[in-house]
């Protein structure tokens, strides 16, 4: 398994390529029709709608994170060179989801609770994870020498991983402004089974749209 | 099939990132059970009346608005804010109140504790919950006679 060079990590992301981007227009203009014809809640209005980009987005920074910690631990252990790479394809693509999560629940914030920002456990902490992931994008360019830059980005990659369990449960374990969770609940999605599927549609979409991403940044790095 | 083979010096590097880790979790569980108190955004009206409250300190405190009890009158809006476990709040404040403050629907008051137990709000934020519906999901909830809103 840690045989994969990066020479078929890129052969592997230039073959599925073309279907890739296919399938990206395809669920771009299928996301969004499904959201503009869909009816409005009933309490918040066509403000919700917002969330069918910030729910995809706040989970894919929560994943790109930890792919990027579970890389780098195997990185540091096997020392292997792929795992780096994917590493550091994957930290501005996560910097850019959680801007977008932060902008976009910003936008909803003020739409609905009457304010752009609090200092509540959930947006706090999600604040420091694109602080962590700025962090780790800084750590990755101001090194010479690559195995260097790799070796502190990936502790810091590691350490940051404490930081996702508090994301996603600060809204259980303190008092915040910012609602539970709608979909991963003990008594099952607390919304309709048209705003569900939405709202994965929505999320294989952004989905798709990262690999795409990261297709591209893996070349970069993999060609330097 | 030997696909990891663990060697000393891959051992020692596994112990050392989790010796890492455990250590910066263990510190980051220990600081943020203690500001428990803090961390959290507010308290509710139960809550508040166990704490002694000096009138110089700035409180936030969230709840439902009770029905029929949300009012403009004097230029001020006077309301109720409740909690599931009984305890209940009286509130004035005298600016505009967000868009979705709504009887039976979650509210966050910031501001001073004042006299005669009214709380003397600054800042009003309207908080809602996971639940999304469109209209019709209710419509024939109610219809099905299932709907336990309201």
């Amino acid at each position: 398994m840690f045989a994969i060079t990066p020479q078929m990590m890129s052969n592997f992301f230039n073959s599925i390529s073309k279907f890739i981007i296919l399938l990206s227009i395809i669920l771009i203009v299928v996301a969004g029709v499904l959201i503009i014809f869909l009816e409005n809640d009933y309490y918040q209005g066509i403000s919700f709608k917002i969330m069918f980009i910030h729910v995809p987005a706040a989970w894919l920074s929560l994943m790109i994170f930890f792919s990027m910690g579970v890389s780098s631990i195997i990185g540091l252990v096997f020392k292997s060179p792929t795992s780096f790479t994917i590493s550091r394809s994957l930290s501005p693509i996560g910097l850019i989801m959680s801007i977008v999560v932060l902008i976009t629940g910003s936008i909803w914030g003020n739409l609905t609770w009457g304010t752009y920002w609090v200092w509540d456990a959930r947006l706090t902490s999600m604040l420091i994870l694109a602080f962590i992931y700025l962090g780790h994008l800084f750590l990755l360019y101001s090194f010479e020498h690559f195995q260097k830059a790799d070796f502190a980005a990936s502790i810091l990659a590691i350490i940051g991983m404490v930081n996702l369990p508090i994301v996603k449960f600060s809204v259980d374990w303190w008092t915040t402004l910012h609602q539970g969770s709608s979909v991963f609940k003990v008594s099952g999605p607390s919304m309709t089974t048209d705003y569900l599927i939405t709202l994965m549609v929505s999320f294989f979409c952004h989905f798709v749209t990262f690999i795409l991403l990261v297709y591209k940044y893996f070349l970069y790095h993999y060609r330097k | 099939m030997r696909i990891i083979k663990l060697n000393r010096q891959i051992k020692k590097r596994l112990i050392f990132l989790f010796i890492i880790f455990f250590c910066f979790a263990f510190s980051i569980f220990l600081i943020s059970y203690t500001l428990k108190d803090q961390i959290a955004y507010f308290v509710s009206p139960t809550e508040l009346k166990k704490m002694d409250i000096s009138s110089d300190k700035y409180l936030r405190v969230g709840g439902l608005v009770k029905s029929n009890s949300l009012k403009f009158q004097n230029e001020k809006w006077n309301f109720e804010v409740e909690d599931e476990d009984g305890g209940s709040i009286k509130v004035e404040f005298t600016k505009s109140l967000p868009g979705l403050v709504e009887e039976d629907k979650g509210i966050i008051v910031e501001g001073y504790m004042g006299k005669n137990s009214i709380f003397l709000a600054e800042i009003v934020l309207a908080k809602h919950d996971e639940n999304y519906m469109p209209q019709s999901a209710i419509d024939k909830m109610k219809n099905d006679g299932i709907w336990r809103g309201d």
